[in-house]
C-alpha cells in the first residue's frame, strides 16, 4: 500500500475543503452572526494539515484499487471531522460527537439531525450544514477530479469508489472532462431550482439552502418542521419535482444534452423508478383517503413524501409518523430501494433492484428448465455475471450491516420501530425514520455509541459499503496482500 | 484531439499509453471485455466493447467527431474495414495495421485508392530498424535524421573507455570527432548535458553526427566493431522474413533457423537463394553450437517468446558474438538493460513511435514547422525530433545565444543545403533548415515549443 500517496491525496482534498469553507465564512460576514472566528480556526487547521500532507510529492505515484478505496474512506471521515469543527467551536452544537454526527449526516446527504431546535442556529451554520449536502451529493473527490487540470490515469479507481451504482461509466474519454460535465449539470440544475423557489416568493437565503439540500438529496431543513413549516403548495411541488430530478442517473441528462433523447427515455431504470413513484403515491394516497383525509391532502403529501423518501432526501411536508401502517410500510420499503444509480440519492438503487429481480426470475426459469441458458439484460444489454453476483452480495451485506448496527443501537432500549428505522434511515442516507426518529423527532436522544455506529452507517451507505467495510479488514493494511 | 484505437493487443495498448501521455482524448474498442476493462482501469480513456468495424460500436466511440482512428486488431482485413467505415462516418484520418506480406506490395494502392492515410507494418519497420543497427554495429541503437545524413547513436561507456570521467566540452580535444553528446542516461535518470557535465563509467550516451564522424568517435574510444558479414537469425516469423530479405540484398551471409518445417519450406521458396534456411529449434544449445554460433558476427533473436529470445541472446553474448540483437514484446520490464543485453528492439515501440509522429504532425497546422522524424531514446524518456524551419518564423536569423531556449533541451544539429552544422551560440536558423532538437521529459509539437 502506498501510504505516502494516500496522505498526499487526502491532503489535497482537505485544502479544497478549506476553500469551500470560505463560503459560510462569507455568509457569516453578511449576516454578521459572530461565527467568523470558528471558520477562521477551521480553515487554518485544514490549511496547515493540507500543506503538511502535500509538502512533498511522493516519488512512487502508483495508486491501485485498494489505495483508491482507502483514500475515499479516509477523505470522507476526515472531511467530516474537520467539517464538524465550526459547529463545535462556535458552541452551536456543544458536544463534538453530536457535531460529527451532524456533519456526517450532511456530507453523506442523510439529513438526520440531533438538533432539537434548528431555528436558533446562526445563519452561517445553517448555510454550512446545507452546503455539506451539496458537496456530498455529487462527491468531493469527483469535484477534485473536475477541478484538477490533468487527472492521473489511476483516478478511475477513486471515482469508482465514490460514485454510487453497480457499474461506473465515463461520459467522455477524459475522466476530468466527465467530472466537469457532471458538476456542470449539477450546478445548472441547482441554479434553476433556486430561480423557481425565488419566483414563488421564498427568500434568497432559504431558496439557496433548500436547493442545496434538495440537489444533494440531503434533507436538512432550516425550519423545525422541515418544509411543512412553509405550508406552501408551490414550494412543496417545486421541491418534490426537483427531488425526483436529482434522483435520476446524471448520465441520462448528458444523453439529453447531446440530443440522444430516445436512448435517455428508454432507460429501464428510469421507467422503473417513475413506476415505483407512481405506484407508491397511489397506494399511500388511497390509504390516506380511506383514513378520512381529503383527496387534496392525500395526493399532495403522498407525492411529496414518496419523492422525498425514494430519493432519500428526507424532507417532510407533514408528520407521516401518524399515517396508517400501510402508508408507513410503503415508505419503509422505499427507504430500502433508494434512487437511481449515478444520482445524488442513496439507498440500494433502483438499477440494483431491477437486476436483482431479473436475476431472481432467471433462476426460477432455470429451476423449471435446468438446461436453459439465460442472461440478465438491462436496456437490451447483457449484465455480466460478476456484476449480477456483486449485486446479490451487496444486498446481503447491506442487510447484514443493518442487522449488526441495529443490535448495537438496540442497547439504548428504544422500541423496535425506532431502533430499526434509525439504522435504515442512516444507511440509506434518508434522514428521518419512523417512531421516535420520525419527522417530528430527531436523533438527539441516542447514546454516544449509537451515534458513532449510525455515523458509520451513513458513511457506509453513501460509499456503498466496500470502502468503509474494507478499512476494518486486515487485508487493507497489509503491504504484501496487495 | 479525439482518437479511436481499435484493438487492445500489445500494439493497441502501447499506442493507448503513448497517446494518453500526450494528452489526447482516446476511446478504445475491443471485443474482449476484460481487455477493455483493464485498459480503462489503468489509463484515462473511454472503453467500448464490441467489433471495431461495426457502425454501432464506432458511433458509440464517437467516430463521427474523431480526428483519427487507428486499427490494430490481429486481422488486417478487419483493420482496413474499420478504417473505411470510420472514414465514411466522419473520422478525418485513418491508420491501419496491415502486416500480411501478401499485401506488402499494395500499401500504395491501399493508401491511394481506399483512402487509408497510413499503413503500419510493425514487423517490417522492426526489420528496418534491425538492419540499420547491423549496418552500424558499434552503437547499441541507431536512428537517422535528414534521410540518413545524420544519425543518432547510443553507446554504453565501459570503464576502459577514454571518455570515462571526461567533461563534455573536452570531447573534441580527446577524440577530434565532430559529434555532439545530446543525452546521457545514468541509472534511472536522464540528463541533457551542458559543457561541464562529466561522463562517468556505465553511462549510456546518445551522440549525433554523420556516419563517418561517429565511426571515428567509436574508433578512438576503442568500441568500434567491424562490419558484420555473417548473421544468424533465430525465428522465421514476419520480422525474420523481412530482415533476411533486406540483409541478403546487401550481400551479407544469412542463416535463418526456424522450427516449423513447412514454414522452412515456404521461407526457402520466398527468400533469395543465398539465405540458408535451417530446420531446427533455434533455442536449443546443441543446434546453436552446431551452426557455429561462435563464428557468427551477429545473432538476432526473433522468436515469438521473449524469454527464449533473452536466454538465447545471453548465451550468444557469453560465446563472444560481436553483436546481439534481442526482440522483446513485453518491453515494460525495465531490467533488460541491466542484464547485459545492449540492443533490444520491440515492434510495438517502433510502430508506436511512427504513429506518434503522425499524430504530432496532424496536430500542427500547415504553416507551422512540421515534425519530420521523431525518435524516442532511453526508454522513451528522451525525444529527438527533426523539424523543417518554416518561412516567416519569428526566430529566423537570430543567433542562438540571443534566443531564450528552454532548459533540458539541446539543438543536436542543423542541416543546411546538405551541410551539417553543429550550432554554437552565434549560429542561426534559416528557413528550410532541418533542425534536430533533443529534449527530456517534454513533448514537442512545433519549433515554437523550444523557447521559454
Amino acid at each position: 500500500m502506498n501510504y505516502k500517496m494516500i496522505v498526499y491525496n487526502i491532503g489535497k482534498i482537505l485544502l479544497v475543503e478549506a476553500v469551500l469553507l470560505v463560503l459560510p465564512a462569507i455568509v457569516s460576514i453578511i449576516y454578521s452572526d459572530g461565527m467568523l472566528a470558528s471558520y477562521a480556526v477551521t480553515i487554518a487547521a485544514l490549511t496547515v494539515t493540507g500543506i503538511l500532507a502535500t509538502k512533498k510529492k511522493p516519488k512512487n505515484k502508483s495508486i491501485y484499487a485498494k489505495e483508491g478505496y482507502v483514500i475515499v474512506a479516509f477523505t470522507w471521515i476526515l472531511m467530516s471531522l474537520f467539517g464538524a469543527l465550526p459547529f463545535w467551536l462556535s458552541g452551536g452544537i456543544p458536544n463534538f460527537v453530536d457535531a460529527f454526527f451532524e456533519t456526517v449526516s450532511g456530507f453523506t446527504t442523510t439529513g438526520s439531525t440531533i438538533l432539537n431546535n434548528i431555528e436558533v442556529l446562526p445563519k452561517s451554520l445553517l448555510f454550512w450544514r446545507s452546503f455539506t449536502h451539496w458537496i456530498g451529493g455529487m462527491g468531493i473527490l469527483v469535484f477534485v477530479i473536475a477541478i484538477m487540470p490533468k487527472t492521473e490515469n489511476s483516478s478511475m479507481h477513486v471515482m469508482r469508489a465514490e460514485v454510487p451504482g453497480p457499474t461506473v461509466g465515463k461520459l467522455v474519454s477524459k475522466l476530468g472532462a466527465s467530472a466537469r460535465i457532471l458538476y456542470g449539470i449539477y450546478c445548472g440544475m441547482t441554479a434553476i431550482m433556486v430561480v423557481f423557489l425565488l419566483a414563488g416568493g421564498m427568500p434568497l437565503f432559504d431558496s439557496l439552502v433548500n436547493a442545496f439540500a434538495t440537489a444533494g438529496t440531503g434533507g436538512f431543513g432550516i425550519l423545525n418542521n422541515s418544509i411543512e413549516g412553509y405550508n406552501n403548495l408551490y414550494f412543496e411541488m417545486v421541491i418534490a419535482v426537483f427531488m425526483l430530478l436529482f434522483g435520476i442517473n446524471f448520465n441520462l441528462y448528458y444523453l439529453l444534452l447531446i440530443r440522444r433523447f430516445k436512448q435517455a427515455l428508454k432507460s429501464e431504470e428510469l421507467r422503473c423508478y417513475l413506476g415505483i413513484v407512481a405506484a407508491a403515491t397511489i397506494i399511500i394516497a388511497v390509504s390516506l383517503i380511506t383514513g378520512n383525509h381529503s383527496a387534496g391532502y392525500a395526493f399532495r403529501h403522498a407525492f411529496f413524501q414518496v419523492a422525498s423518501i425514494i430519493t432519500t432526501t428526507g424532507f417532510s411536508s407533514t408528520d407521516f409518523g401518524t399515517w396508517p401502517i400501510i402508508a408507513q410500510l410503503t415508505l419503509l420499503f422505499l427507504m430500502f430501494i433508494g434512487a437511481c444509480a449515478g444520482s445524488t440519492g442513496g439507498g440500494i438503487k433502483v438499477s440494483r433492484l431491477v437486476i436483482l429481480v431479473k436475476s431472481g426470475m432467471r433462476d426460477i426459469k432455470k429451476a423449471i428448465n435446468p438446461r436453459s441458458i439465460e442472461t440478465v439484460k438491462v436496456d437490451k444489454q447483457t449484465v455480466e455475471e460478476p456484476v449480477v453476483k456483486g449485486i446479490s452480495v451487496f444486498f446481503a451485506m447491506y442487510i447484514i450491516v443493518i442487522a449488526v448496527s441495529s443490535m448495537v443501537v438496540s442497547l439504548d432500549g428504544r422500541d423496535l420501530t425506532t431502533t430499526l428505522t434509525s439504522v435504515v434511515a442512516c444507511i440509506g442516507n434518508i434522514g428521518p425514520g419512523l417512531g421516535a426518529v420520525g419527522p417530528a423527532g430527531n436523533f438527539a436522544h441516542f447514546s454516544v455509541l449509537s451515534k458513532i455506529v449510525l455515523s458509520f452507517d451513513m458513511l457506509a451507505g453513501r460509499l456503498e459499503l466496500i470502502p468503509m467495510l474494507m478499512i476494518f479488514t486486515p487485508y487493507a493494511w497489509s503491504r504484501k496482500y496487495n | 484531439m479525439n482518437i479511436i484505437i481499435v484493438g487492445q493487443g500489445k500494439l493497441g495498448t502501447t499506442m493507448t499509453k503513448q497517446l494518453v501521455a500526450e494528452g489526447h482524448d482516446v476511446a478504445v474498442i475491443d471485443t474482449r471485455r476484460e481487455k477493455v476493462e483493464s485498459v480503462v482501469d489503468v489509463y484515462d480513456v473511454l472503453g467500448v466493447c464490441g467489433n471495431g468495424a461495426s457502425c454501432e460500436v464506432l458511433e458509440e466511440a464517437g467516430a463521427a467527431k474523431a480526428k483519427l482512428i487507428i486499427a490494430t486488431t490481429a486481422s488486417d482485413e478487419l483493420n482496413i474495414l474499420a478504417c473505411l467505415t470510420a472514414k465514411r462516418m466522419g473520422t478525418e484520418h485513418t491508420i491501419a495495421r496491415v502486416r500480411n506480406p501478401d499485401y506488402a506490395n499494395q500499401h500504395q494502392f491501399l493508401q491511394k485508392e481506399l483512402g487509408i492515410n497510413m499503413i503500419v507494418n510493425p514487423e517490417f519497420e522492426t526489420a528496418n530498424e534491425i538492419s540499420r543497427i547491423i549496418r552500424f554495429p558499434s552503437a547499441a541503437h541507431l536512428d537517422s535524421f535528414a534521410k540518413g545524413k545524420v544519425e543518432i547513436a547510443s553507446l554504453r561507456i565501459h570503464s576502459d573507455n577514454p571518455l570515462c570521467d571526461t567533461p563534455v566540452h573536452d570531447l573534441r580535444k580527446k577524440t577530434k570527432a565532430k559529434v555532439i553528446i545530446c543525452a546521457v542516461q545514468r541509472d534511472d535518470e536522464v540528463f541533457i548535458p551542458s559543457g561541464d557535465f562529466v561522463i562517468k563509467c556505465d553511462d549510456v550516451i546518445s551522440v549525433t553526427g554523420t556516419r563517418s564522424e561517429l565511426v571515428s568517435l567509436m574508433r578512438q574510444c576503442g568500441v568500434y566493431r567491424h562490419k558484420i558479414k555473417n548473421i544468424l537469425i533465430i525465428g522465421g516469423g514476419r520480422i525474420g522474413f523481412y530482415l533476411a530479405k533486406q540483409l541478403s540484398d546487401t550481400g551479407r551471409k544469412i542463416k535463418l533457423i526456424e522450427h516449423n518445417e513447412s514454414k522452412c519450406y515456404s521461407l526457402s521458396e520466398n527468400l533469395p537463394d543465398d539465405v540458408t534456411v535451417i530446420f531446427g529449434d533455434g533455442t536449443d544449445q546443441e543446434i546453436l553450437d552446431e551452426q557455429r554460433l561462435e563464428y557468427q558476427d551477429a545473432l538476432v533473436a526473433l522468436t515469438g517468446i521473449d524469454e527464449e529470445n533473452i536466454i538465447v541472446s545471453m548465451y550468444a553474448e557469453s560465446k563472444g558474438v560481436n553483436k546481439v540483437i534481442t526482440k522483446v514484446n513485453r518491453h515494460s520490464f525495465s531490467i533488460l538493460n541491466d542484464i547485459g543485453l545492449e540492443t533490444i528492439v520491440s515492434p510495438q515501440i517502433v510502430a508506436g513511435n511512427l504513429v506518434t509522429r503522425y499524430v504530432r504532425a496532424l496536430h500542427n497546422s500547415a504553416d507551422n514547422a512540421q515534425i519530420q522524424t521523431l525518435h524516442k531514446l532511453v526508454n522513451g524518456k528522451v525525444e529527438a525530433a527533426e523539424f523543417i524551419v518554416p518561412e516567416n518564423a519569428g526566430y529566423l536569423d537570430i543567433p542562438f545565444k540571443d534566443l531564450n531556449l528552454l532548459p533540458n533541451l539541446l539543438i543536436g544539429c542543423i542541416m543546411r543545403n546538405g551541410k551539417i552544422i553543429f550550432p554554437g551560440g552565434n549560429d542561426v536558423m534559416k528557413a528550410g533548415d532541418s533542425v534536430v532538437v533533443v529534449t527530456a521529459n517534454r513533448i514537442l509539437e512545433d519549433l515554437h515549443d523550444i523557447f521559454v
